[in-house]
This record gives structure tokens, sequence and C-alpha cells, in this order.
């Protein structure tokens, strides 16, 4: 009786530490940390399918042909609950190993998998993928420690649905839905951080603001929709010519921002230059045809103008804008106090 | 051959028997194993076995599962026309494809519980059926 009032003990402080718990890998990581001292096993698993992770956590001494036992079994079983086979090869695997035994009863080398038991992860008819206890003992498991899982399962099921919810409503508000480009609210918080850095650090940085040359054209000829799939591909085009460091997002419209920090007046018209002549080379679908779009670009830059804050840094950038488009399109401008300075591209 | 049942008596009263008799495992397992695995998960594997052994009998789509329970009263309006060996086919697949995932899941843990109060059923509904 009194191991029984122990063992409640630890399933509730377990429960309440994957409750609390808000990333995914505090949650596994708060039942591998609880559970050794409710279960006797080699591996504790967590498959979320939402992102294809298999969580191990699992003695020090686990041979790896018995993970990769662990992991076929957890693929095989979830394949029977999800009606969906998975491709090994696309699983990420992320292994923490632990002591959970002492030296005398480390695994032998060519331990095998003899027993597991595994749970799907289920809200509301939906699974989320499968939680599994792994033994190299045969008969390691008894109907108490499946029933010890299956409420340390639902814990983990509500927790990790909460964690999808959230992760989805932080989508929302940091990404644009068309493009998948960061959106403006997240965009000036960037922003904010960036030019705090610089401004208080000293180090250089810049902003290239952006439109799509008679971009109306585009809707009016071939309709919203495929104005929707240009500016879809222009914003990856954008996606893939930046650097880690930068930022890129949809301003608005068919208006795009880019954040380009420690980059000074010559390095932030370079990369906006290489960006404006690959957009003039690439040929954009919109229905049965091919077009040809260019873009006007306009530069600001900390500290060559002066900026004393965020805004006035994104009023320089579309000052120099508004000038390569009275410039004659297809231009990198320069902010340039009073009227931008353009570059006529060769 | 599956022998009719419409307008047989005998075979109309084999019917009600053998679906009273799947009727009250069906409430034994529930409540055997959502003890050991909760409700839901239950409910979820009692879904995607009704789906699996649906196609190839179709009276077990008209089953209703919830948290609450598995419950068998639709089925008894699509029975009317089946032979009773239809039935027990029915439900003994339905619940040898339980079986197998709970194997899947716990390997031995779940039905070893399960095993004495199915097979004494299965046998029972055997000769139920076999009574001529």
């Amino acid at each position: 009786m009194r191991l029984i009032f122990k063992n409640l003990n630890v399933l509730r402080s377990t429960i309440n530490a994957i409750s609390t718990s808000i990333e995914i890998k505090e949650i596994v990581e708060s039942a591998g940390n609880n559970l050794p001292n409710l279960f006797d096993f080699s591996s504790f698993g967590v498959f979320w399918k939402e992102d294809l992770l298999l969580f191990l956590f699992q003695e020090d001494s686990c041979p790896p042909p018995f993970t990769e036992e662990v992991v076929k079994n957890m693929m095989s079983v979830f394949s029977i609950l999800g009606e969906e086979s998975l491709e090994r090869d696309r699983i990420t695997l992320q292994i923490e190993k632990r002591k959970m035994r002492p030296r005398q009863m480390m695994m032998d080398p060519q331990a095998t998998l003899k027993s597991h038991l595994t749970l799907p992860l289920t809200v509301e008819g939906e699974v989320l993928g499968c939680i599994s206890l792994n033994s190299d003992q045969p008969n390691a498991f008894d109907a108490q420690d499946l029933q010890f899982l299956s409420v340390i399962g639902y814990q983990m099921a509500a927790s990790l649905k909460h964690f999808q919810r959230l992760s989805s409503i932080k989508n929302i508000a940091i990404y644009d839905t068309l493009t998948g480009l960061y959106n403006r609210r997240h965009f000036e918080e960037r922003l904010g951080a960036e030019a705090q850095k610089s401004f208080y650090g000293g180090t250089p940085l810049s902003l290239v603001m952006m439109d799509i040359d008679y971009f109306k054209k585009v809707n009016d000829t071939f309709g919203h929709t495929e104005g929707d799939r240009v500016l879809c591909n222009i914003s990856s085009l954008l996606k893939n010519s930046i650097r880690k460091k930068d930022t890129v997002a949809r301003y608005g419209g068919e208006e795009f921002i880019l954040i380009l920090p420690e980059t000074g007046l010559e390095e932030s018209y370079m990369i906006a230059e290489r960006i404006r002549r690959l957009v003039e080379v690439t040929p954009f679908d919109v229905g049965q045809a091919q077009v040809h779009l260019t873009i006007s670009m306009g530069i600001s830059n900390f500290p060559s103008h002066r900026a004393k804050s965020k805004e006035e840094l994104i009023r320089m950038a579309d000052q120099a804008l508004y000038d390569a488009k009275r410039g004659g399109r297809n231009k990198v401008c320069i902010f340039s106090g009073k009227s931008a300075q353009w570059i006529v591209p060769t | 051959m599956v022998p009719s049942v419409r307008g047989d008596k005998r075979g109309k009263w084999s019917s009600d028997l053998v679906l009273d008799l799947y009727s009250n495992l069906l409430v034994e397992i529930w409540e055997v194993v959502s003890a050991l695995i909760g409700e839901a998960i239950l409910a979820f594997l009692f879904t995607l076995a009704i789906r699996k052994l649906g196609e190839k009998y179709s009276f077990l789509n008209s089953l209703k599962v919830s948290e609450e329970g598995v419950f068998i009263e639709g089925v008894r309006e699509d029975c009317r026309t089946l032979a009773p060996v239809e039935i027990h086919r029915g439900f003994q697949g339905l619940i040898n494809h339980l079986s197998h995932l709970f194997s899947a899941l716990a390997e031995g843990v779940i039905n070893k519980e399960l095993f004495p109060k199915v097979f004494p059923k299965f046998k029972e509904a055997e000769r139920i059926i076999s009574q001529k």
C-alpha cells in the first residue's frame, strides 16, 4: 500500500511538471526526468507527428541497435494507429542519455528490445503522436505500468495540443498568411531590437524598402489570384536571397522590407542591387504566360543618414524608394537628404 | 452456407441472442480496457477497428462509440436480416482486430486481462449458432 501511495505521488508530480511545461522539449524532459521514479525502463520515446520528431530519453548504456529497434517499433505502432506509413529517413531523432542504472546493471551491447508499452497521444480523436516505454527485459511492464503511462500520456497529449495551439497563434501573429514572410508587426519588433543594438552599440544597420513596379497591371490583367501567386514567388526569391542574420518582411500590398544588421551602406547597396537584378531576370508564371517584373528599392542606413529612431530610418528608406520610382523605376536609390541619389543599373 | 434468418423464428431468436452476447462482451471489454488505458484512447481504438472491419461487415458501422462507451442499439436494426453466423463473424472480427491493436500497443498486458472474458463468449456464440 505504501508503494502505491509513493507511486501516486510520483505520478502527481510528473503530471504537474508536464502540465506546467510550455515547449515540446520541456514537456518531454519533464516526463523523462520523472519516469525513472515510476518505471524500470531502458528507453522512453515521444513521437510528435507534426514535426516528425522523435525524442528518446534513454539509459546511458543503451546500444545503438537497441535504439534503432525502439525507433522502428514506434514507427510501426504509429503506422497502425495513424493508418499512414512513415519513412524512417524523414524522422528527426533527438536522443538524451541519462545514467539510470548502476554500473553492474548496464545494458548488454547486444541487448534487443524485449518488451514495450506504446500509447497514442490523442486529443479529441486526433492522434498527435505516441509515447513508448521500452525495455531489454522480457515482460518488463504490467497492468499498473500501463495505467500510469496512460495517465502520463493523457497529460502529455493535452500539453502538446496546448503547445500546438500556442504555436499556431504565434505563427498567425508573426507571419504574413499569403507569403509566409514576417508580417509588418513582427518586422517593427525586429527593427526595434536591431535599432536599439545599433544606436547604443554603434554598429551599422541598413534598411531596404522595395516595391514591385507596375504590380497593379498584373492584378488587372491576370486577376488577383495570379497576382497573389507572383507575390508568393517574389517572396520566396527574397527569402532565398538574404543572409541568416537578415530579416525580410511583407510591409504591405506589394511592398517588402529588409533589415540588414551590421551592414554598411556599400554592402547593403550590393545586396539590394543583386536582388533587383535577380528579380529582373526571373520569369514569373502568371496563368499560362510568363512575365518579367522589376522592383524599385530605397536604402537608409545608420549611422550614415543620422537617423535617431527606427521610425526615421523607415521614413528615409521610404523617401529613397519614392525617388527610385520617380527616377524611372527598376532602380536602387540611397537616401541622400532632400532628394535621393539614384543609380541607373548597367 | 449461411442459413437465412428471415421468417425463421429460431434464426431471429439466435440473432438476438448473439447480439445480446456481444453487447455484454463489448461492455466488459470497455470496462476492463478503459481502466487500463483510459476512455479516449479506447474510443479511438474502437473507431479504428470499426472503420477497418466495417468495410467487410457493414452493420458494424452502426456501432456508436464515444468516451462514454460503445453502444450496440443501432446495430439491431441492421442485423434484422442477417444470419446469426454473420453477426458472430462480424463481432468476432472486430474483437480480434481490437485484440491485435492491444497487442501492438502493450503486447500481452491488455490481452492477458481480456482473454478469460472473450474466449468463453466466442465459444458461447458458436454454440448458439450451431444449434439447429
